[in-house]
């Protein structure tokens, strides 16, 4: 009641302001006219008496100024004016506006651009109801780590006894991607195979049409497939009759039953096209483990208890399947299973980031401090005026708030012009990148970013300035001891900025040099003139005669084309393209199940593979087109890496030696190795060493596993020039059949390294933002320094200083300076860089180079910047300055 | 002595501006006036403390006011006391009355 009493009579005088203040003038007059009638009964002349009453008033304004105090819609009113009065100075230097505008406009727009990317991927809740209790689910051995996906057993096993979720679902980990036929050229689009409940487990409506429903992953029900938003859109003209059209996808028909809305697009890392069903038969082994499971959490069942469930359910599993290993649960949120592996380089680029912000706001300081001491004088003048000290610092900052708003408005634009650039050019392959934008919750950070920034930069200059000393600044004494006191924290500042520049530079070094040893891997191949690309055989081709004679026709006629010196096919490709890794046992190491697992890379590769790669055999041979291997009475070969011969076979010949693979079990059929080829990377360029076995692709069992091949091509000439050559061969077999994700392999290299290339490139921006920004900065504290000193100068010039001694003395200011704040980044880098290390290939994040490099660089660029005002010193006319005195 | 802005004293002359008015509605300079004569002089109120303690008193609701015409017919703006202005006053002087007690007490020990 009270409240809303002062509301309303606040707001009633900011409308009413005029009369207010008319009725209040009258009222003081009245006020002043009865005290001067007293004075005149008491015997006082009427101008004596109007004196001394105006005396006793002690001044018009200053009562009116009280009175109008006491409301609080007064902080209002100075608020407005000391933004007129703040506008108003700055449009009196705009030079220096549009300098510290800018200064923050970058820093504020790039803390802002990076920010956004934060909160759509870190920070906001996924877009589906209830996200918390989504949970992504999989198994490891007892004793491993991370994350492995699920068999089917137990998968099933789960799934039908588990007590904790709601419904549980899956994907097929396996595919991801269809071909598309019947819709002009074939070609692959991005999609999942997953099971009916899917769609009801996230809990997200369908544009139009439907999920699907229980009973549609029967074996044997029709095709039926979910597309998104943006399929619709861009393959089916927005087609309002989309429901019930069919597409062809992998050669067989499948009805559209529904379309989902723009903002699903699980799995987000290659925002899927289409879902189809995939279809769970019931499994005669426990491998392979390929699902994707997820499910939603019942309401108030913890993940401790979940996974506990999931172990007692997997430890029947393991029962029922001696042979294979002891699997126990592992389960994690959606959300973070999302994230994770961009999480740390996100929070070292927007921690980068705002260290540049931080550089900035000490150099807006800076030149806000140059600038004090001109104002000193104004600042003076208002004081002696009556202007309080509190009066005097709040307007300053309400000076600094409007430079920094100014900035953080021409920053937004930044902001949106660098997300949309990052979005359409920046490294694909993240997670949630449909949901980055600049929202409300962006909006809010940039706001308090910028009043925060305004503040911080605003705080030391506007107490520097309203240093009460009245009397110095009017005489025109140019030395002042408040000027000598706003120099010392110009230069604590400088220290400062020199410090996180140099932190900034010591980050991007260890990104640059753990670059640079991560481009220098060698991936095992030779990298040129090789094209590659993906082939996939739809399920019509049902049978191992059919699937090996396909390639065996293809491989030829690519072979013949002129200029091809070799062509094969391949399960996986490097540098990362893995397709699947293998338990082995070799033979006489026995079956003991405890045993940490021993896995290998392991693919299906055609004979011609490791010459069109040039993968170097180191003994024994490749395999051959004469090998017999494709009946189940054949003896089984196969091809391991030197790794693996050194690893397993110590120093004998592996040569004749046998393997098994699968779980270990001693009825396993034995293979015989009769080669050992130079190691290659699937796993990344930053993988470690590690066994890789080969198999023939037509070998029986792996031929059902060889529909989806890479076709990689080695030729003498114009390396794409090939493919249309290619492409023609393949219409010739196949007509629906796409041939998709072409690359040469220089590229896939490249691709492979894009996220790391990503960020090593936007912090060394950012490194070197922040060294031209600390130059600035020492470039302008000197020359002021120089500026202030310039009679001192000339003095000594007089009593015969040698212009050496000046620019000594002059550079030695700097480099004083300059070394406090290398050592003081030098102690911040140390402990700031370890939360790097997990971004960083064999590298450690107190690398001595990668210290003393930019260390170095730092006190070059900024001795430069020191350089250039001492020697404008030693040009001092010792007359002119003198005369001036 | 009323010019110091302390609370003590800021709070005391808003409940000596009360008590004035608990007698009639009056004008500023009447105000300042009699709280010198009955102090005898004691308290000069300067102006700059009294209207912003008049507006301080409005915006809490313990006085109104309005214009009208003085004895010596100028137009002049009357305070005037109101229903909780009064409550205020009565509880502010015993408040007061306890504490002078207490701290004579005190002093007197």
């Amino acid at each position: 009641m009270n409240i809303f009493r002062h509301l309303t009579a606040g707001l009633k005088e900011l409308v009413t302001r005029d009369k207010t203040e008319s009725e209040l003038t009258e009222e003081l007059n009245t006020y002043l006219q009865n005290a001067a009638e007293a004075k005149i009964r008491a015997g006082a002349t009427p101008e004596e008496a109007l004196r001394s009453a105006r005396l006793e008033l002690g001044g018009m304004e200053t009562v009116k100024h009280e009175v109008r105090a006491v409301g609080w819609e007064f902080a209002i009113e100075v608020f407005v004016q000391d933004v007129r009065y703040g506008v108003r100075m700055l449009r009196k230097s705009p030079l220096f506006t549009a300098v510290a505008v800018m200064a923050i406009a970058i820093g504020i727009g790039a803390n802002t651009a990076m920010f956004s990317l934060v909160d759509a991927i870190l920070l906001r809740p996924l877009p589906y109801p209830e996200p918390q209790r989504l949970i992504i689910v999989g198994t490891k051995q007892r004793d491993g780590s991370g994350m492995s996906p699920m068999g089917t057993a137990d998968f099933l096993a789960w799934r039908d006894h588990q007590q904790s979720f709601e419904q549980v679902a899956v994907l097929d980990g396996a595919g991801s991607s269809f071909a598309l036929s019947g819709m002009g050229a074939p070609e692959r689009i991005p999609g999942v195979g997953v099971s009916a409940n899917f769609f009801s487990i996230f809990g997200v409506a369908p544009l139009r049409g439907r999920g699907f429903q229980p009973g549609e992953d029967r074996p044997g029900a029709p095709g039926v497939v979910v597309i998104s938003e943006q399929f619709w859109r861009d393959h089916l003209d927005s087609d309002p009759e989309v429901l019930n059209r069919t597409l062809r996808l992998d050669g067989k028909l499948h009805t559209i039953v529904g379309v989902m809305p723009a903002g699903f697009r699980f799995p987000s890392r290659r925002p899927a096209d289409v879902w189809a069903i995939h279809t769970l038969n019931s499994p005669t082994v426990r491998p392979p483990y390929g699902l994707l499971a997820l499910g939603r959490l019942k309401p108030g069942v913890s993940v401790r208890n979940a996974v506990a469930e999931l172990n007692d359910i997997a430890a029947q599993v393991t029962a029922q399947y001696p042979s294979s290993p002891d699997l126990v649960g592992v389960m994690m949120p959606m959300k973070e299973w999302m994230v994770s592996d961009v999480s740390t380089a996100l929070l070292v680029l927007l921690g980068a980031i705002a260290l540049v912000l931080l550089i900035a706001v000490v150099n807006v300081a800076n030149l806000l401090l140059a600038r004090a001491t001109v104002r000193q004088r104004e600042v003076a003048v208002r004081m002696a005026l009556g202007a309080s000290r509190k009066r005097v610092v709040r307007q300053l900052l309400t000076e600094s708030a409007v430079l920094s708003l100014l900035g953080g408005i021409i920053g937004l634009l930044f902001a949106y012009i660098a997300v949309r650039t990052f979005l359409v050019f920046g490294p694909g392959q993240m997670p949630r990148l449909e949901e980055v934008g600049i929202n409300s919750g962006v909006l809010l950070f940039t706001f308090v970013v910028c009043v925060g920034s305004g503040i911080l930069f605003g705080l030391a200059p506007a107490f520097e300035t309203s240093r009460p000393s009245l009397s110095d600044p009017l005489k025109d004494a140019s030395r002042s001891s408040s000027a000598a006191s706003a120099h010392r924290t110009h230069r604590a500042l400088l220290v400062f900025e020199v410090a996180l520049a140099l932190l900034l530079m010591i980050g991007s070094g260890l990104l640059i040099r753990s670059f640079v040893r991560l481009s220098d891997v060698n991936p095992g191949v030779q990298t040129d003139h090789v094209i590659t690309a993906a082939i996939s055989l739809p399920n019509k081709y049902a049978d191992p005669p059919q699937i090996s004679q396909f390639w065996q026709q293809f491989l030829e006629k690519v072979q013949s084309l002129p200029g091809v010196k070799a062509a094969g096919i391949t399960m996986s490709l490097p540098p990362n393209l893995l397709e699947i890794t293998n338990p082995f046992t070799v033979e006489g190491q026995g079956y003991d199940r405890n045993r940490q697992l021993q896995l290998a890379e392991e693919m299906a590769v055609s004979p011609g593979y490791f010459r069109s790669l040039g993968i170097p055999l180191v003994k024994g041979r490749f395999f051959s087109p004469s090998d017999k291997v494709e009946s189940d009475k054949d003896p089984m070969i196969v091809i391991i890496n030197e790794t693996m011969a050194k690893q397993y076979f110590g120093g004998k010949d592996p040569i004749g030696r046998r393997i098994q693979t699968g779980d270990p079990d001693p009825k396993s059929p034995w293979e015989t190795i009769v080669g050992v080829v130079g190691d290659v990377k699937y796993s990344g360029l930053d993988s470690g060493p590690g066994p890789t076995l080969y198999v023939p692709y037509n070998e029986n069992g792996w031929v059902m596993w060889s529909r989806e091949m890479y076709l990689v091509v080695r030729s003498s000439g114009n390396v794409p020039g090939i493919v249309p050559a290619i492409r023609t061969q393949l219409a010739s077999m196949d007509s629906t059949l796409p041939l998709a994700q072409i690359r040469t392999m220089d590229q896939l290299l490249d691709e492979s390294l894009v996220q790391q290339r990503f960020r090593t490139w936007l912090v060394s921006g950012f490194a070197a933002l922040a060294l031209l920004l600390s130059a600035m900065g020492i470039y302008a504290l000197i020359s002021y320094s120089v500026s202030q000193r310039t009679r001192e100068i000339g003095v000594r010039i007089a009593l015969g200083a040698q212009r050496s001694n000046v620019l000594g003395m002059v550079i030695r200011e700097g480099l004083q300076l300059l070394v406090f704040g290398l050592l003081l980044g030098l102690v911040g880098a140390l402990s700031a860089t370890r939360i790097m290390r997990s971004l960083l290939y064999s590298t450690s994040a107190t690398d001595a180079l990668s210290f003393v490099a930019p260390s170095l660089m730092l006190l070059a660029v900024a001795l430069l910047a020191c350089y250039i005002p001492a020697r404008r010193a030693t040009k001092v006319d010792p007359m002119v300055t003198l005369r001036y005195e | 002595m009323p010019d110091n802005n302390t609370a003590l004293v800021q709070g005391t002359l808003d409940m000596l501006i009360l008590k004035t008015l608990a007698v009639e509605p009056m004008h500023a300079y009447g105000i300042g006036l009699r709280i010198e004569q009955i102090s005898q002089g004691v308290f000069q109120v300067n102006p700059g403390s009294l209207f912003p303690a008049f507006k301080r008193l409005e915006r809490a609701g313990w006085v109104d006011s309005e214009w009208r015409a003085t004895e010596n017919n100028r137009r002049a703006k009357y305070y005037i006391l109101t229903a909780v202005g009064r409550k205020q006053l009565k509880s502010e002087t015993r408040d007061w009355k306890t504490q002078s007690i207490a701290i004579a007490r005190i002093l007197e020990a």
